[in-house]
């Protein structure tokens, strides 16, 4: 029997009561805290520590404190534009939907099918990430174990070969993880978080407590040369490493740093189910972007101050242009970061264990939680037929989407292959420009809400000229979004050395990827009709109420 | 494609369904749902169950104005925009009550009389719904409705009387090429609705209907809850206050679909399973030769979400798609 109950009414007055009835499923029911939650997981928060050295490789004059601002504020910026694509799309389905509803079906299987091979991809260059940190693994856990064996046997993991079978041992262990249950799987990638987090903290908390003294005399007393610290920034003059700051190579930066964000507006992933959709994503993007720039900030304040820019600029810079040099002064990774640092400073196993592990489980964190949303956007293109069904295919016993998963993973061991043994960096080159062409999709479905689909825009008792100045914004803000998104663009294009080089590989790869969506649903809709089967076109019909 | 071309032979098209579900009060996507059957060129609508709306809305007249709580805003409009103000109420699928202020204090310290309201408003717009798919549907096309575990037991009463709509619930329907068996009860859930039973019962009463379908003729399943484990299940797993369960950031997701329905849908292997409840997990599996659809629900934006169906002549499964309109 159902029964009924007065629920506004509890906190409302008389006049604003609202009656709800007592039914089945849930309505729009996560807050605040779970959307933050979602943001920030979506974010690989312990990679801040390797990033910034990344940076400094890529830039070596580039401070930090002006990208991750300039970069939080074209976050903000987009953030409103999915706030309007919201409101007309409640039950989001990300760039897919956006742009099949408001644009077109085609454009829409464009973002759909682009995103599910670029995932696949970047499951690989996790991979093939996570392998590369095996020797700081095992030197981290020599240490812990007070193991020169352990520590040692990182030598044996440097080789192209050896990082590319490290990487198919990531993958399938990532496969094996994957065909548990979902309910197993959360709750893997919720443990793997928490170490995740737990490193993160403890290494803030050894990087505020020590001073840059303890720094200078841990890196000597690790590398066996008390003049060390000296030593790296002297090799690092002596081969033409630059050093100071500058506000080009700051400006130059901002993408790589846009890129670091991606996944902060992940929220609007799970529209459907945010109480107030509008609202709970606006204030839970808006905090997630305030503590992703207080940590970061405050992380490379840290940083700055403990390792000195200096020898930051020296370190990351040294172990690629002279790695012979590097290796004479110190058995420390040089991509390491501040995890490596956080290693000579900690004085008990278990951080320093926690610090080794860290890459190697967020990748795994990272790559089981890519699996699941690389299935579900295959999902969505075969249950628009674009795909064979059965790629949705559920398995019987362990209720899991053993087909996609088997797909991603078959194409994603190849990649880890090719990554590792083929100069495959010409072809996916235009990685980041796809990840920024996915933000200019977003500024662009915002742009064109108002022209192509303002009907999707209702504002029950507002004025038909409230209602137009709400669609007027939302013009603006997704002109915004696009302007924003073709600047980071502009920056990844016009510095393709070291965000990708554009080369007839790297041009046909990304043509492809983004062709392959609509060439696919124009052959498989003409298919189709030959076969007079139902028409694609009809699965995005807008139905007349009237 | 679900049938290759050498299955397909030359199979002709006998039947095409179009099936929606969960559109919860919502009158914009039961007009859609009308216009389907043109825009689709349907043989035969079918609205799969959970009609009924999930909130009522007072909306209270003072001084030639109209105020009521929109979207989790309080709105006040001149008289003259009522029809307005209700559509935008509506949007969601809540029901706009005209009523004076004391009224509505009162109805908050009556539950009988706020479900008596409920009841009443349902089976009105029903009626209402019933009349306009007389006024609008071709008289070719069949219109088959269903309730689901959130209609009260008076809306079947409404169907059933309406000359225009056909209810088969819980009993057999011919579909010509194929036979329809229907059934809107769920099993036990958390928030103990209208239409429950245990497992056991469910089971028991899907069996006693497809025991009825003569042997060697394709039948479909019109089943409001999803087959167990099977894709179109996938809900937000919840804890004990009815709060979704947060697992490394993200909502965790379980299965919550029937164990009975899928036991049936394995030993009788109808031709396809139409199911609903689920909103959030639209989807199509396979379930040996069945092809099981839930076409989701998007009520609250005034999206409808629907299935497409093409039945041959020996009522196998021809085609589908799902659709969003």
């Amino acid at each position: 029997m159902a029964s009924s109950e007065a629920a506004a009414g509890r906190v409302d007055t008389a006049s604003t009561q609202l009656f709800i009835r007592q039914t089945s499923g849930l309505v729009r029911e996560l807050g605040i805290p779970a959307a933050v939650g979602i943001s920030l997981a979506s974010v690989a928060v312990v990679n801040t520590f390797i990033n910034f050295n990344a940076g400094l490789t890529d830039f070596p004059k580039a401070d930090m404190y002006l990208p991750l601002v300039a970069a939080a504020v074209i976050w903000l910026v987009a953030m409103f534009a999915y706030r309007y694509l919201l409101r007309a799309v409640p039950r989001a389905g990300g760039e897919y939907v956006y742009l099949s509803r408001v644009v077109s079906p085609a454009i829409g299987a464009m973002a759909g099918l682009g995103i599910a091979v670029v995932f696949t991809y970047v499951l690989s260059t996790n991979a093939h990430f996570a392998a590369q940190f095996t020797p700081f693994m095992l030197t981290g856990l020599g240490l812990a174990f007070h193991s020169t064996a352990i520590a040692n046997a990182g030598n044996h993991f440097g080789s192209n070969l050896s990082i590319a079978w490290l990487s198919v041992i990531l993958m399938l262990i990532v496969a094996a993880l994957s065909l548990f249950k979902v309910k197993i799987v959360a709750r893997i990638i919720f443990w793997l978080i928490v170490l995740q987090l737990v490193a993160f903290v403890s290494l803030i908390a050894i990087l505020a407590f020590k001073s840059h003294a303890d720094f200078v005399t841990a890196y000597g007393s690790f590398s066996h040369h008390p003049g060390a610290y000296q030593a790296t920034i002297t090799a690092a003059h002596a081969n033409g490493v630059l050093f100071g700051t500058s506000i080009a190579s700051a400006v130059a930066i901002i993408p790589f740093m846009v890129l670091n964000y991606n996944g902060v507006l992940y929220s609007y992933y799970v529209g459907g189910e945010l109480r107030r959709p509008g609202r709970t994503y606006l204030y839970a993007s808006t905090i997630s972007i305030l503590v992703l720039v207080v940590l970061w900030v405050g992380v490379w304040a840290l940083l700055r101050a403990r390792a000195g820019l200096t020898f930051m600029q020296a370190q990351a810079n040294l172990g690629v242009i002279n790695p012979t040099a590097y290796a004479k002064i110190t058995s420390l990774s040089s991509v390491s970061g501040g995890l490596g640092y956080g290693l000579l400073l900690s004085g008990d196993p278990i951080t320093k264990i926690l610090f080794a592990t860290a890459v190697p489980f967020a990748e795994i964190a990272v790559n089981l939680a890519f699996v699941t949303v690389t299935t579900r956007v295959l999902f969505a293109q075969a249950f628009d037929r674009l795909l064979p069904v059965g790629v949705a295919k559920v398995g019987d016993r362990n209720h899991a989407p053993n087909v996609a998963i088997g797909i991603v993973l078959v194409i994603g061991i190849a990649f880890c292959f090719l990554t590792s043994l083929v100069a495959l960096g010409s072809i996916v080159a235009l990685q980041s420009l796809f990840f920024a062409l996915i933000l200019l999709a977003g500024g662009v479905a915002a742009l064109f809400l108002p022209l192509r689909r303002p009907d999707l825009i209702e504002l029950p008792g507002a004025s038909e000229d409230a209602r137009k100045s709400f669609l007027r914004k939302a013009a603006w803000v997704g002109g915004a979004t696009t302007v924003l998104a073709l600047f980071t663009v502009y920056e990844l294009v016009a510095h393709s050395s070291v965000y990708g080089k554009f080369s007839w590989e790297s041009i046909l790869t990304l043509v492809i990827v983004l062709g392959a969506g609509p060439v696919i649903y124009v052959i498989a809709r003409s298919v189709r009709r030959q076969r007079d089967s139902l028409d694609l076109s009809l699965a995005m019909h807008e139905l007349p109420p009237e | 494609m679900l049938l290759s071309r050498r299955q397909r032979g030359d199979k002709r098209r006998a039947l095409r369904i179009y099936f929606a579900t969960d559109i919860h009060g919502s009158d914009v996507c039961f007009r859609k749902f009308l216009a389907a059957a043109k825009v689709y060129q349907a043989d035969a609508l079918i609205l799969g169950g959970d009609f009924a709306g999930k909130a009522l809305v007072p909306v209270l007249p003072q001084d030639g104005e109209l105020t009521a709580r929109v979207e989790g805003q309080t709105v006040t409009v001149p008289a003259e925009e009522w029809e307005q103000l209700a559509a935008g109420i509506n949007r969601a699928g809540f029901y706009p009550v005209r009523m004076e202020a004391a009224e509505a204090a009162a109805l908050q310290a009556d539950p009988a009389a706020l479900d008596r309201l409920f009841r009443s408003e349902i089976t009105a717009q029903l009626q209402r719904w019933c009349d306009l798919a007389a006024e609008r549907l071709d008289p070719g096309v069949r219109c088959i409705i269903t309730p689901g575990n959130d209609d009260p037991l008076e809306a079947d009463a409404v169907l059933a009387a309406h000359p225009r709509v056909e209810c088969p619930e819980a009993g057999l329907c011919d579909l010509g090429p194929v036979t329809m068996a229907s059934l809107g009860v769920v099993p036990y859930t958390p928030w103990d609705t209208e239409r429950e039973t245990s497992e056991e019962d469910l089971g028991k009463q899907i069996g006693q209907m497809l025991d009825q379908v003569p042997e060697g003729r394709n039948a479909i399943l019109n089943i409001h809850c999803p087959p167990y484990a099977s894709g179109l299940d996938d809900a937000p797993e919840l804890d004990d206050t009815l709060k979704p369960v947060i697992r490394g950031g993200r909502p965790s997701i379980i299965p919550v679909g029937s164990h009975a329905v899928r036991e049936a849908i394995t030993r009788y292997q109808p031709t396809v399973g139409l199911h609903g409840h689920i909103h959030e997990s639209r989807a199509a599996q396979k379930i040996g030769r069945t092809l099981c659809v839930n076409p989701g629900s998007d009520y609250g934006s005034g999206v409808l979400r629907g299935a497409v169906v093409d039945i041959a002549e020996d009522g196998t499964c021809l085609d589908f798609l799902l659709t969003t309109g």
